[in-house]
């Protein structure tokens, strides 16, 4: 269970943020004096760090220093400000990395999961994999595989998140607009057309391992998952 | 010398005049010594120029002054000399100066302060706008991602804020690098990715990831940003890709942003870069300001790149950015 330390003074994004990181599995602690910092740090001593630059009294640069004269954790910088200068100067004062608002959770959580594991070793015991499941029909995004029963079958890349999507989301409609976001990754910018191939595959697939109709086309709104197995 | 010859006709015709009437009265007396007579009349005409020999070389710089304006501002404290005329000058131009300097210094705090304030209010306005992105992106409610297609827009146009606010300070604020034109446009694609797909416009890159440029990398995001903004906004719906392509030219290199969509009509286009101007596609979609392409225009400017735009009705528009001598 890592330990995660959230200092920001704005009480919503901390609670925010606080409960999405929760959410994954991590323990978070939400820093309410911002005159002792450094204590409740000491206290808790946290595998992570999300600091604020700016805070009451001192600013979030000042506490870095401080926490980095008695712990080498990963501190990532959340702010508002997004110069060069301040990147500059956020990595001077000994922070690892730095988040600028308006900041996306995914963004949030795939930097501190990054950190944790460049700082304790390759996927510690507590980054178990994930696993999403409905009804037995079991998928493992990281692995790209999907099993049902005993019978398994591999996925692409594209098919793994559009799936996990539709799975996640049961049993709601999920609309195009949704999938394709989910698909736009790195390398390539997904079009309806793509979206259209993808799903087919998907249902493909599905069929190797007996399961017919799962995924639904619902006019006008997207695509649903059913339970027809 | 034209000045000073001019100020002093009068005084020359005077100081005849005078000699003459002079002479004129001795002649009626009886007085009949022409040579004398003359003598007397050059010698006074001696004095006269010794007097203004004098005054032209004690005042040459007061008159220099005169008739040649001042170039700049500094010029009104410079010194001209110590005749009672000249210190006079200087006393009164010094004053002006003076007056006029301790205006201009409060209309820059007061605009310095502006600017502070609006920077501070932007930057405070990021964090409820955080909150509400934040609270958005968990829920799949409908109404919420027409909340988050809002908020993207507030966040547009707080950035647009920001950025003409930096405008002004621009040369404390950009620094020139080589970067890496495929690497900048993915990124900012990425960022208008909601943007891309709620219109159902989709982007093509024909980029040599090789391919790069002199700009500073803060600007360039901004001027892509508002282009492909464009691109999206008077696209939208036609299910047509949107184009980013660059290639090299002789010793430039040009960058094409290209749609497809309703394109600019003919009369507009030379105006298109004027500040608040809307024209006509702007009168039918609600959300120009009419800002945009000013800013891209100024920043171009300033950063040395070409901006051209070229356009036919229902065809699409083609905004090319042009880096000179980027082409090794």
């Amino acid at each position: 269970m890592n330990k995660i330390m959230i200092v920001e003074d704005d009480t919503k994004i901390a609670e925010l943020l606080h409960s999405h990181i929760e959410k994954y599995g991590y323990e978070a602690t939400v820093t309410k004096d911002f005159n002792h910092v450094l204590d409740l740090f000491r206290n808790i001593m946290p595998d992570l760090v999300l600091l604020d630059v700016n805070l009451p009294s001192f600013d979030g640069y000042y506490w870095c220093r401080q926490i980095r004269s008695i712990s080498t954790c990963p501190i990532l910088f959340i702010s508002a400000r997004a110069g060069e200068m301040d990147q500059v100067m956020a990595l001077e004062n000994g922070a690892d990395d730095y988040i600028t608002k308006p900041f996306y959770y995914d963004v949030v959580m795939a930097k501190i999961r990054s950190h944790l594991r460049r700082s304790y070793g390759a996927y510690a015991p507590k980054m178990e994999e994930r696993i999403v499941e409905q009804e037995g029909l079991i998928l493992y995004p990281e692995r790209m595989e999907l099993k049902l029963g005993e019978q398994i079958t591999t996925l692409t890349k594209k098919e793994a998140v559009l799936l996990e999507t539709l799975l996640k989301r049961f049993p709601r409609v999920v609309s195009r607009e949704t999938l394709l976001e989910k698909l736009w990754d790195d390398q390539s910018y997904v079009d309806d057309n793509t979206l259209n191939v993808n799903i087919t595959r998907v249902r493909k697939k599905l069929q190797e391992l007996g399961i017919h109709d799962a995924i639904e086309t619902v006019r006008g709104a997207g695509y649903r998952f059913n339970v027809t197995y | 010398m034209r000045l000073f010859l001019r100020d002093h006709i009068p005084l020359i015709f005077f100081t005849i005049a005078q000699l003459f009437l002079v002479l004129l009265i001795y002649w009626l007396d009886g007085y009949r010594h022409l040579s004398t007579a003359l003598y007397s009349v050059f010698l006074g005409v001696c004095l006269l120029i010794g007097y203004l020999l004098y005054r032209y070389f004690s005042y040459r710089s007061f008159y220099m002054r005169l008739s040649a304006p001042p170039k700049n501002l500094d010029e009104f404290t410079e010194k001209t000399g110590f005749a009672p005329l000249a210190t006079a000058l200087d006393e009164l131009l010094k004053t002006q100066y003076l007056l006029c300097q301790n205006q201009l210094k409060t209309w820059e705090r007061k605009n310095s302060e502006h600017l502070t304030f609006m920077n501070q209010w932007v930057h405070q306005m990021k964090t409820p706008l955080s909150v509400i992105e934040l609270i958005t992106q968990d829920e799949d409610d409908p109404r919420f991602e027409s909340i988050a297609e809002e908020t993207d827009r507030m966040r547009k146009g707080l950035e647009m804020v920001l950025y003409v606010a930096r405008l002004g300070v621009f040369e404390h604020d950009f620094r020139v690098e080589r970067i890496q034109l495929h690497e900048v446009v993915h990124n900012v694609i990425h960022e208008n990715k909601k943007l891309f797909i709620r219109n159902q416009v989709y982007p093509e890159i024909s980029i040599d990831p090789a391919l790069t440029v002199e700009s500073d990398a803060k600007w360039l995001r901004f001027i892509l940003n508002q282009l492909l903004s464009n691109a999206i906004k008077y696209s939208a719906g036609s299910r047509e890709n949107v184009t980013v392509n660059a290639y090299p030219k002789n010793r430039a290199v040009i960058l094409e942003v290209k749609d497809r969509g309703i394109g600019i009509p003919k009369a507009d286009l030379s105006r298109v870069f004027r500040p608040f101007y809307t024209g006509e596609n702007g009168r039918r979609f609600k959300e120009s300001t009419g800002m945009g392409l000013y800013l891209i225009h100024e920043v171009c400017e300033k950063l040395n790149h070409k901006i051209e735009l070229e356009s036919e009705i229902n065809k699409g528009t083609i905004a090319r950015i042009i880096f000179p001598y980027s082409n090794h």
